[in-house]
């Protein structure tokens, strides 16, 4: 109980370090809303009334105020360049990358410990080999590269799946997950990769472990001691390890949902950047940042269900 | 105290049995990126229903090896069995060859026919797995039993390896449970199936001496009421003498000699046995002497021999006196990370240690030993106390003062695998504490080191190489050569020899007792070995949960223990004779009591009662 208390407070406290950077940096920028509003080439009287109106001449603490309370009881403002409230955006938009974001997490892990498990039971035989420069292949290659491939190979070439665009899961579900595969297949590739590595090497410890033996020692079947002993000490540290991953996810769907033009929340990122919408950049920013850090409360939280021996801490 | 006439009718009668394992010139063979390398060669025994036969060896020895071999677990480390056989009399009374078992034979015998303990009980237990389903799960297999008749069958089982309050201990986890009762618990997994042959891998290796006798007794009762065999790999003597019928002596992968434990230990054949059991301290030897003595090395006498330092000498300076020396560890906890209790490691400690003397403290696990030490050295800051190093309270000293006073005290580890840096060549190392103090420099340098390593005995060649290139005992003696290498007058010893082979750990033994009358130097020697500690010792303070609750000359705490703790310790350290065996039935060792105190809690003064001349005891409070 403390421990999620103490979780829940820290969070608390990164959430309002991440508020004031963001408003202080998109604050720093050149080139205000006013001006956004109105363009470069407007009456500059105008531009100050705008401005007086908009409350941008108070004091920075006052703006941070305003904003910040806008967040806290659900005013956040509208977007400039979609002229649609910012929250109803937001919510639209999270739906969508969160499809692809989920998807790309699930295929990671089912092929990454799997792979995992199997490099690591046959460590430093070929089948290591195979699976190690495999996830190497993996890493090194940028998620871009992995989505022109896959556009060439399975919209082109094969015409399994559409190689852009979007569907609500809401209303057309299946299409959904024929529009998402695609992207989330390109995301999930570095990310396999990288777990696998990580599986390995978590198991490979495991396996080196004396209770391994004892297990061994009892009669078990190699196959329930490595799939079900072993695995259950291993699950742990790539769920971690996993959720940690979940903010370079949210990174990188900036480039990988602008590749496929599918409009989710690394698209509008994109947008509110390419376009200077400052209100929109901040809210994007912070709400990455919130649902980075839930993911992980998540992670732990289920880690806590795992390992035992975190469970009395 | 076993009946020694009625076992050798025993094992006499079972010499007509047929025996339950036979081993026949065994080899088996690992696979290493430098070629093939050979574990075990031409190992030949048997053992016979009902036996206990015990291997023994140094590290490298290949015993293990042969252990692993018998469950055809060997294959897991890169084993490869290539000849030989392992014949194996199984309870339908059909022999078999473990060799040529394929998997699914191997899987039914394993946990069934044979069971096996193993050595880290803190790591044998499968951390995620409650202790229920870890019981239950070899039972499930084997015997086809239903949960609730497994879950059954599991408590029997911890109540028969006497766990308190066995019905909470199934639903508990491993990490909730002491090493003591881990070790129960992996022996009652064994036990399950009541399997014809126990082999227990060095199962209490890692444990404190009082559990040791515990679990060895407890292997030892059901070793007797379920008529099984026990094959017992150590590499401790005196555990040997008190458990073995029969013993197999290994090095270097082969079996040197074979007999039963009176020959073995009396009339051994090889010079290689005959080396090991000099080798080994035995508590109780040095009964009569006042001074230490040096470990008896054979084939090797040292030359010229050592003189032993003088018996105590009341005459002699003070070199160290500690006074009331207190160490507390905070323990954080809540949202704030602030300190809700202590750790009182060290309790109003006091002690004096002459000039040229050595002053061992000795206790289990969790005393407080290390923690004094380091308080003493300063690498751990004292919550209060005095540390009189000639005539300079440490405690009181500046960061510069404390730096130049650290010339004078020196401290050898335990893991010498862990406290040499392997970046860097050892006259590096050795030369580094002279170059810190700006002690010498340039061509002077150079022969001082030289002259370091001809000191520890250790060639010059050695100049040059790096750690991973030498043996632990080559690695310890660079330790030592480094410790003495500012002519400090104190050297704090924290279980220096603990980590060596027992041969090793003589001649390293020897050595610090050679540089102490050489050089006067005076050790606080900090072990868990009573034995090693009776023929080291001018002096002896045994500690129990922070405090010291006995002290005084070496002879007098070991012939004449007054403190029920010191009492209880010496009963419980086995001796390296079969003569003397002490498998007491009913052994139950009080468990330490936690020495985590809430915030402002100010335990009693130590109070002592001078009971000889020299020799206290601790008060009871």
């Amino acid at each position: 109980m403390t421990y999620i208390l103490n979780r829940l407070l820290s969070i608390v406290l990164t959430l309002f370090l991440i508020s004031v950077i963001t408003f202080g940096v998109t604050n720093i920028l050149p080139g205000d809303v006013a001006t956004m509003i109105m363009g470069t080439q407007s009456n500059p009287a105008a531009l100050a009334g705008l401005r007086e109106s908009l409350g941008l001449n108070d004091p920075v603490i006052m703006r941070y105020g305003r904003w910040i309370g806008g967040l806290l009881t659900g005013d956040w403002g509208h977007s400039l360049v979609f002229k649609q409230p910012i929250a109803e955006l937001l919510i639209q938009k999270i739906k969508a990358s969160s499809l692809i974001v989920i998807m790309s997490m699930v295929i990671a892990l089912a092929c990454a410990v799997p792979l995992g498990v199997w490099a690591a039971v046959h460590r430093n035989r070929w089948q290591d080999t195979v699976s190690s420069s495999s996830a190497l292949l993996g890493i090194s290659l940028p998620d871009f590269f992995w989505g022109i491939v896959m556009i060439l190979l399975f919209a082109r070439t094969l015409g399994w799946f559409p190689s852009s665009g979007f569907a609500d899961p809401a209303q057309e579900f299946g299409r959904a997950l024929m529009h998402a595969f695609l992207p989330a297949l390109a995301l999930g590739l570095g990310l396999m990769a990288h777990l696998t590595r990580m599986t390995r090497s978590t198991m490979t410890g495991i396996l080196e472990q004396e209770f391994i033996r004892v297990s061994r020692a009892k009669g078990l079947a190699e196959r329930t001691v490595v799939w079900r002993y072993a695995l259950a000490n291993a699950i742990g540290p790539v769920m971690t390890v996993a959720g940690l991953q979940v903010g370079y996810l949210f990174g990188s769907i900036i480039v990988v949902e602008t590749l496929f033009n599918y409009t989710g929340m690394g698209w509008l990122t994109y947008q509110a950047l390419l376009n200077r919408d400052v209100p929109l950049i901040q809210a994007t920013v912070f709400v990455i940042a919130a649902v980075v850090m839930l993911t992980n409360l998540i992670v732990d939280l289920l880690y806590l269900l795992v390992d035992p021996r975190i469970r009395l801490g | 105290m076993l009946d020694r006439k009625s076992e050798t009718l025993n094992t006499a009668s079972n010499h007509s049995a047929q025996p339950l394992v036979s081993v026949e010139n065994l080899r088996v063979e690992f696979d290493t990126d430098d070629g093939i390398v050979v574990g075990v060669e031409n190992v030949s025994f048997s053992i016979m229903p009902g036996e206990t036969v015990c291997v023994v060896g140094e590290s490298g020895s290949g015993k293990s090896v042969t252990s692993l071999s018998l469950m055809r677990l060997v294959e897991f480390g890169g084993g490869r069995i290539t000849k030989g056989s392992l014949r194996f009399n199984r309870a339908s009374g059909e022999m078999m060859d473990v060799v040529h078992a394929d998997t699914a034979l191997m899987q039914e015998i394993r946990g069934n026919e044979i069971g096996m303990i193993f050595q880290e009980p803190m790591t044998s237990l499968n951390p995620v797995f409650t202790i229920e389903r870890q019981l239950t799960d070899g039972l499930r297999i084997h015997k086809g039993l239903s949960q609730e008749a497994a879950r059954a069958m599991a408590l029997e089982l911890l109540k028969s390896v006497r766990i308190p309050e066995p019905e909470r201990r199934l639903k508990q986890y491993p990490h909730e449970l002491s090493g003591g009762m881990r070790q129960r618990v992996v022996i009652a997994m064994a036990m399950a199936c009541e399997p014809r042959l126990l082999i227990a891998d060095e199962p209490t290796t890692a444990l404190d001496v009082t559990i040791q006798a515990e679990i060895l007794a407890l292997i030892d009762r059901l070793k007797r009421e379920n008529g099984m065999a026990v094959l017992f790999i150590t590499h401790d003597m005196a555990v040997v003498a008190q458990m073995a019928d029969r013993v197999v002596v290994m090095y270097r992968g082969n079996v040197v000699e074979q007999g039963t434990v009176d020959q073995i230990f009396e009339t051994p054949r090889e010079e290689y046995t005959r080396a090991l059991l000099a080798a080994v301290p035995k508590l109780g030897e040095m009964r009569g002497k006042a001074a230490p003595e040096p470990m008896r090395i054979l084939g090797a006498e040292p030359t010229p021999p050592i003189q032993p330092s003088v018996a105590q000498d009341l005459d002699r300076e003070v070199l160290l006196n500690v006074k009331n020396l207190t160490t507390r560890f905070p323990v954080k906890g809540g949202v704030l990370r602030r300190t809700v209790a202590n750790v009182h490691a060290v309790e109003d400690v006091s002690f004096s240690l002459k000039v040229g003397e050595t002053l061992s403290l000795v206790g289990e696990t969790g005393c407080g030993k290390s923690s004094c030490g380091r308080s003493i050295l300063r690498l751990i800051e004292a919550y209060t106390g005095e540390i009189w190093l000639d005539g300079q309270d440490i405690r009181k000293l500046g960061a510069t003062e404390l730096r130049q006073a650290r010339r004078n005290m020196q401290m050898i580890f335990q893991d010498p695998f862990a406290s040499l840096n392997p970046f860097r060549r050892l006259q590096d190392q050795v030369a580094e504490p002279l170059l810190n103090f700006h002690l010498t420099s340039g061509r002077e340098l150079e022969d001082r080191v030289a002259h370091l390593f001809d000191r520890v005995e250790l060639p010059r060649s050695f100049l040059r190489r790096y750690p991973h290139e030498l043996s632990g005992g080559q690695r310890q003696r660079v330790a030592i050569a480094r410790a003495i290498a500012t002519n400090p007058k104190l050297i704090v010893a924290d279980e220096a020899v603990s980590a060596l082979d027992v041969s090793v750990q003589a001649q390293v033994l020897n050595l610090l007792m050679e540089l102490q009358a050489d050089l006067g130097l005076s050790f606080l020697f900090i072990s868990h070995d009573m034995a090693v500690v009776e023929r080291v010792s001018h002096s002896v303070g045994v500690m129990y949960l922070g405090r010291i609750v006995e002290l005084g000359p070496r002879q007098a705490v070991f012939e004449d223990p007054r403190h029920p703790y010191t009492k209880s310790l010496m009963l419980a350290v086995p001796i390296a004779d079969p003569r003397q065996r002490r498998m007491h039935e009913n052994l139950k060792f009080k468990p330490v009591p936690s020495p985590i105190f809430p915030l402002g809690h100010e335990p009693e003064r130590s109070a002592y009662d001078e009971v000889a001349p020299g020799h206290y005891v601790l008060r009871p409070s």
